[in-house]
């Protein structure tokens, strides 16, 4: 399971803690360096994870603490909040909104799963009772739209592109308008995947929101990313007005420390996670949960009021 | 004079105590590049070894002595230790009337299809008549994603559709080759997650059932720490999964390493997959379209790492 490894990690570093008879500074530095260490395996952030570091230490003071004071508890506590904050940017996700036409652009790097991912958030609230379509603006890759329009078709969602079309956003705003016209509650928009470096490609994705004055942006990361993703979800967040985050194929091995980049990056809130290829493998996302997977306790609650 | 010049170049003996926050900080420099931290730590340790009691004139500080042996062990890591010659293999199985057959594989979305069209692109251009094998049957638009490609290169695309069973369908598209006397087959694959069993069965099964000449295995410049899990878990299920336990194995013989121009200067994991496997990079993807394949330059990864 994605995290086990680092939540195993991290929990062996918090129990030694507990096992630790007298906790002084020399184990408390200790216990620092192993749990950097076993979320710099997960792809967090170098600088984050520095940061993480003092945050700690700030909030643990070793003078000011009293003697009758549990320092364990102080412990590790601080590090759950810490990894708690840093994945809530303090901005609450965009909620669609009932009987008008929601419009949402998926943006992101190659290959990070936004045409997979399009469907899955289409289908989860179509499953609701919301009136969903999908839009195919990638006018790049080979195969784009009958990718869309295969996945579409077998959830039986109305979707919108051309084969021959190669202005992304001019079928983008064509897509949008119709599926408006037909009282379409939510309107995505899939789009070819870029990066920051080639600047064409980041024009391209301001013309297509130029073009839907969408109602939020998804940036969609890979779980498996590493040191790159802060700068490249930076740079998504200074083009365009990124207001969600879904974090992809968290079935995999990785461990996702990514994800903590890209909220720090967007200042947005993760929302979705994809767990599989399949349609309906997709959750919603709990930070507590996540960072309870993360730190491999499924039991926060009982960790902490030992 | 003499006397005092010799106690400025006197010798130092490096000890572990002046090694160790060099080395802490170059390891804090490779993982900001992006190397995944248990190579990291390989490379610091064997660099630490090769150092400890070595004499150091007191001219050279310890920080450049620590990354002239880092440049060495990375050069050593990087340098190929079979032949990257792909043309000269293809025409060898030409000589032998058989076509070469190249497997690209790796997890979703990293670049197969689109590096194996790239590949295909340089084998036309030199000479090499190319088959495509369409055997990702599962994700929607694959084949119509190839279908794309080898009508823009020009080169015959076998493909059987969606849902059917890719081993078969290489098995068929390699004797077709034969046939019309095409150099070479390169069999798309499905991506799948490392950890994913009858996925990684099925990989194995294609390969066991067609031997490939050639098995790429194709990884994004982006990913993290879990480049190290993939090329393990994707070698261990080609040996785990062999029809015969007791034959040679057969495992990954080479990376294509994608993704090159989305990282800027983080490029560890050139080192962290080449360190894995112990295989070259046979290629490097660098953009989206045709041209942009390269070969791997030592020389740009030393200097963006060490830095
Ligand atoms: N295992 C797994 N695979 C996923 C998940 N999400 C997407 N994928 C796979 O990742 C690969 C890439 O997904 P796409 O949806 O094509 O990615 P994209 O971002 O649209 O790619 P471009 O349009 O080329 O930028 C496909 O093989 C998907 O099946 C997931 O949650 N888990
Ligand atoms: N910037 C950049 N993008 C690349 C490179 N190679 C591939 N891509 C893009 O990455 C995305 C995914 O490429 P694919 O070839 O479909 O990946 P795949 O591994 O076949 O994907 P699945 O079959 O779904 O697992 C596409 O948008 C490609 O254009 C590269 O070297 N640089
Ligand atoms: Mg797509
Ligand atoms: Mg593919």
């Amino acid at each position: 399971m994605v995290l086990a490894e680092l939540g195993g990690k991290i929990t062996k570093a918090l129990r030694k803690l507990q096992e630790t008879t007298l906790i002084d500074e020399k184990v408390f530095e200790d216990l620092l360096k192993e749990i950097a260490k076993a979320l710099l395996e997960s792809d967090v952030n170098v600088q984050l994870v520095k940061k993480l570091r003092e945050n700690i230490k700030k909030t643990i003071n070793f003078e000011e603490l009293a003697a009758g004071v549990n320092k364990r508890k102080l412990i590790q506590k601080a590090v759950f909040d810490e990894l708690c904050a840093m994945l809530d940017p303090g901005k609450k996700p965009y909620q669609p909104k009932k009987g008008r036409p929601n419009i949402v652009v998926f943006v992101g790097l190659q290959g990070a799963g936004k045409t997979t991912t399009v469907t899955k958030y289409a289908y989860h609230y179509q499953k609701k009772g919301w009136k969903t379509a999908l839009v195919c603006a990638d006018t790049f890759r080979a195969g784009a739209f009958d990718q869309l329009k295969q996945n579409a078709t077998k959830c039986k969602i109305p979707f919108y592109g051309s084969h021959l079309e190669t202005d992304a956003a001019k079928i983008a705003e064509d897509g949008v308008e119709q599926f408006k016209k037909e009282n379409f509650e939510l309107i995505i928009v899939d789009t070819s995947g870029r990066h920051k470096q080639e600047s064409a490609l980041f024009e391209e994705m301001e013309q297509v929101v130029r073009a839907t004055t969408p109602d939020d942006i998804v940036f969609v990361m890979d779980s498996s990313i590493g040191q790159a993703a802060y700068d490249q979800a930076l740079a998504f967040h200074n083009a365009v007005d990124v207001g969600s985050v879904i974090l992809t194929k968290m079935d995999g091995h990785a461990k996702g420390g990514g994800a903590l980049s890209a909220v720090a990056a967007t200042q947005s809130p993760i929302v979705f996670i994809g767990t599989g290829e399949h349609v309906d493998e997709f959750e919603l996302f709990n930070v507590q949960a996540f960072v309870n997977r993360l730190l491999g306790m499924g039991d926060v609650a009982g960790l902490f009021n030992t | 004079f003499t006397s005092m010049l010799r106690t400025i170049t006197g010798n130092k003996v490096l000890e572990a105590e002046d090694l160790a926050p060099v080395l802490l900080s170059f390891r804090q420099r490779l993982m900001e590049k992006n190397v995944a931290v248990e190579i990291a730590d390989k490379l610091c340790e064997s660099v630490s070894a090769s150092l400890l009691g070595r004499k150091i004139s007191s001219f050279a500080t310890v920080s450049a002595t620590v990354k002239k042996a880092l440049e060495e062990a990375i050069t050593r890591i990087l340098t190929p230790k079979r032949s990257t010659d792909i043309l000269a293999e293809v025409l060898a199985a030409k000589a032998q009337r058989r076509p070469y057959t190249i497997v690209f594989m790796g997890v979703n979305g990293v670049g197969k299809s689109t590096n194996l069209a790239k590949v295909c692109y340089w084998l036309q251009s030199n000479g090499v008549n190319c088959m495509i094998a369409a055997c990702d049957t599962f994700r929607s638009g694959a084949v119509e994603q190839l279908k794309v490609h080898s009508r823009k290169l020009g080169v015959p695309l076998f493909e059987r559709g969606y849902g059917k069973d890719a081993a078969a369908i290489a098995q068929s598209a390699i004797a077709s080759a034969k046939e019309s006397g095409v150099d070479c087959v390169l069999v798309d694959t499905a991506g799948r997650m490392q950890d994913n069993e009858p996925l990684m069965r099925a990989l194995a099964k294609l390969v066991h059932q067609n031997k490939p000449d050639l098995i790429l295995f194709v990884g994004e410049a982006l990913v993290g720490n879990d480049a190290v899990d993939q090329l393990t878990k994707f070698n261990q299920s080609l040996t785990d999964f062999a029809p015969d336990p007791s034959a040679p194995p057969r495992l990954v013989d080479g990376i294509v390493l994608t993704k090159f121009d989305t990282i800027d200067d983080k490029v560890g994991a050139a080192i962290s997959m080449v360190y894995t496997t112990g295989q070259p990079i046979m290629f490097v993807g660098c953009g989206q379209t045709y041209h942009d394949l390269r070969k791997l330059n030592n020389r740009t990864i030393i200097r963006a790492l060490l830095r």
